[in-house]
């Protein structure tokens, strides 16, 4: 594949997010990802995991404006660049595995060209060429009769079928970097599984750098080499995955972790995060946005 | 199973024409005024009206003139058009190519104004070009065809005449045509002197029954755009790196016209029953010029020719919007 380079793949440096009201959805937020490393975004609903990819590939709902920061792709400052060459860098670079399936794929096109389309148009290769990678990659996704599925429409395929097209889709122009936008949680437990194990497989083969956003602990431990933890839009721990799981340095890790229900052990009881903890956090994130308003004053 | 729908649907079309029929047969005979007195002069004898009644059959009663007529009607013989004295089939064939081409016109010039505009009010989608679109497209809504109709005569008929106002082709242009359809033909046979002239009539009666159209396709269309353009795969496309227009064109334009398709269908009929006001306003030779004489003159088979052709017409048209429904949406195409 591509020659090795130094590079860093992704660098986020104190990114910023904020409603037009100026509440910040992200809060100072760093981390970065080396080449053929997978990093997962961890924490509950809200916590801002998904805006962290959202903002690097340059789709964060209109209402939502990056107020500080810089987001570095492959040594490229993309909050310098134009709209438009921003989105081809990205789109070069980088790619996307959406959340549902179900609804990523439109459902007036033909596979086929979905797939084919981006690979002609912005990266300029020829119809055959962007065809028989296609095919190929299809193949690498276990998708038996490719030829046959790049000519249905996306209602005549299965959910665990769409999601594997779409992790072809994003694998196919070779991006350097993957955003994995909770990419099993609208699929059932059993398709959870093959999912996630194909994107380690078709990871690993490639070298690409994975952001791996979830909520659950699980999926992380299965799949990640490094965790960033997040609550309220704050980066909570930064750590290996083996250091988060085996030596969880902040509590609310810590919580997280035992709020994981465990197969091997059922008779373990259920403990969410406790409120204490939550309410202690969020007055520590009032205090912060207190002394960030004054410092920007 | 495409067999069922075809069978399914002529059985309904002939269920509809028929009730059709009945309704428009026995309205206009109950309806106050009545033919006979227009035909006779003034002080015409009791004998005169009877034999004259008994010539048209008016002296039956009306489920006799129901089923002699209907009977002629399954024969292909719609009777003859008491005022002007020719067979109503003829007539309204006649007419028919004239209404057809000015409704159609109106719709291509309906969708392609209306459908251009919802895309850029899709893509300025929350700035002012937008509050400009709706704003542009509210008050052409509410301003029927036929004041459209008298703007246009204002501007392109007085103010600066380059239209025609009225007929439907300049009467010194020899035309010796198969069919009655002066545009279709002309652009065939390559008689542009004809095209062009046909065009310069149509133009101001199309565009005052396409306004309206137009002005509900662009609301429409932009809102279903702008629904469509935060569904996830419209988010794919932008990361893949397709520009905004590129996105609405080929992502979201033929998932947004599902809706639109519908309206259109709807709409395209009633922009048919405009005709009728709108051919007279420019004293265009088409079936709606002719439907208002014919009720003027309570021309009995005439009014009746020309509501069962109306008929016929809307039902063909619901059909092509049903085919083109299952042709825009895959999801239709199966089971």
């Amino acid at each position: 594949m591509t020659v090795a380079t130094h590079k860093t793949t992704l660098d986020v440096i104190n990114l910023n997010i904020a409603l037009p009201n100026g509440v910040r959805i992200l809060r100072d937020v760093s981390l970065s990802l080396e080449p053929g490393e997978v990093r997962a975004l961890v924490g509950e609903s809200g916590a801002g995991k998904s805006m962290i990819g959202k903002s690097v590939l340059g789709i964060l709902p209109p209402s939502l404006r990056v107020t500080e920061g810089e987001i570095i792709l492959e040594g490229q400052h993309l909050n310098a660049m134009s709209p438009s060459t921003r989105r081809t860098t990205v789109a070069k670079t980088a790619a996307l595995i959406p959340q549902d399936p179900l609804t990523a794929l439109n459902p007036v096109r033909k596979i086929g060209p979905q797939i084919v389309d981006p690979l002609i148009r912005i990266h300029g290769w020829s119809a055959d060429k962007a065809r028989a990678r296609a095919l190929d990659l299809l193949d690498r996704v276990h998708i038996r009769a490719p030829e046959r599925v790049m000519n249905s429409y996306p209602h005549e395929l299965s959910g665990g079928m769409r999601q594997r097209i779409l992790i072809a889709a994003a694998f196919a122009p070779s991006p350097r970097l993957i955003v994995a936008d909770e990419p099993t949680t609208a699929l059932d437990v059993t398709v959870q599984k093959q999912i996630l194990r194909l994107i380690r497989e078709l990871q690993q083969e490639t070298g690409t750098a994975v952001l791996f956003v979830t909520h659950d602990m699980g999926v992380v431990a299965k799949i990640s080499q490094k965790v960033t933890v997040l609550f309220a839009g704050k980066v909570m721990e930064d750590a290996t995955t083996k250091a988060v799981f085996t030596d969880p340095q902040h509590p609310y890790t810590r919580a997280l972790i035992a709020a994981t229900p465990s197969y091997a052990d059922l008779e373990r009881p259920f403990s969410p995060v406790p409120a204490s903890l939550i309410s202690d956090l969020h007055q520590q994130i009032a205090q912060d946005d207190a002394l960030y308003k004054g410092a920007r004053r | 199973m495409l067999l069922k729908t075809v069978l399914i649907r002529l059985l309904t079309t002939a269920v509809t024409l028929f009730g059709v029929a009945v309704v428009v047969f026995t309205l206009v005979r109950v309806a106050p005024g009545n033919p006979i007195a227009m035909m006779l002069p003034p002080g015409a004898t009791e004998a005169d009206i009877e034999n004259l009644k008994a010539l048209y059959g008016f002296d039956k009663s009306l489920p006799q003139q129901f089923i002699i007529w209907l009977g002629g009607v399954v024969q292909g013989d719609f009777g003859t058009s008491i005022t002007l004295r020719q067979p109503v089939d003829q007539l309204v064939l006649g007419r028919l190519p004239a209404t057809l081409e000015l409704s159609l016109m109106a719709l291509l010039i309906a969708v392609a104004l209306g459908g251009l505009t919802a895309v850029i009010g899709a893509r300025k989608r929350g700035t002012g070009t937008e509050i400009g679109v709706d704003l542009v497209s509210g008050a052409v809504l509410s301003i029927p065809d036929f004041l459209w109709g008298l703007v246009f005569v204002l501007i392109f008929g007085v103010l600066w005449p380059v239209l025609s106002i009225s007929g439907r082709v300049d009467p010194r242009i020899a035309i010796d045509f198969t069919t009655n359809f002066y545009l279709f033909e002309g652009l065939v046979r390559g008689r542009f002197d004809v095209v062009g002239s046909t065009l310069g009539h149509m133009l101001m009666p199309a565009m005052s029954l396409a306004l309206p159209l137009a002005a509900m396709i662009a609301q429409l269309l932009k809102q279903n755009l702008k629904e469509v353009l935060v569904q996830d795969y419209t988010t794919l496309a932008r990361v893949r790196g397709f520009g905004e227009t590129a996105v609405i064109l080929r992502e979201a334009l033929r998932n947004a016209a599902l809706p639109t398709l519908t309206l259109v269908g709807v709409q395209f009929t009633f922009l048919i029953g405009g005709t009728v006001i709108v051919e007279r306003l420019f004293a265009y030779e088409g079936l709606g010029n002719m439907a208002i004489d014919a009720v003027i003159n309570r021309d009995l088979p005439l009014i009746q020719g020309i509501v069962l052709l109306f008929a016929a017409l809307f039902i063909v048209i619901n059909l092509i919007v049903d085919l083109s429904y299952t042709l825009l949406n895959p999801r239709l195409r199966h089971g």
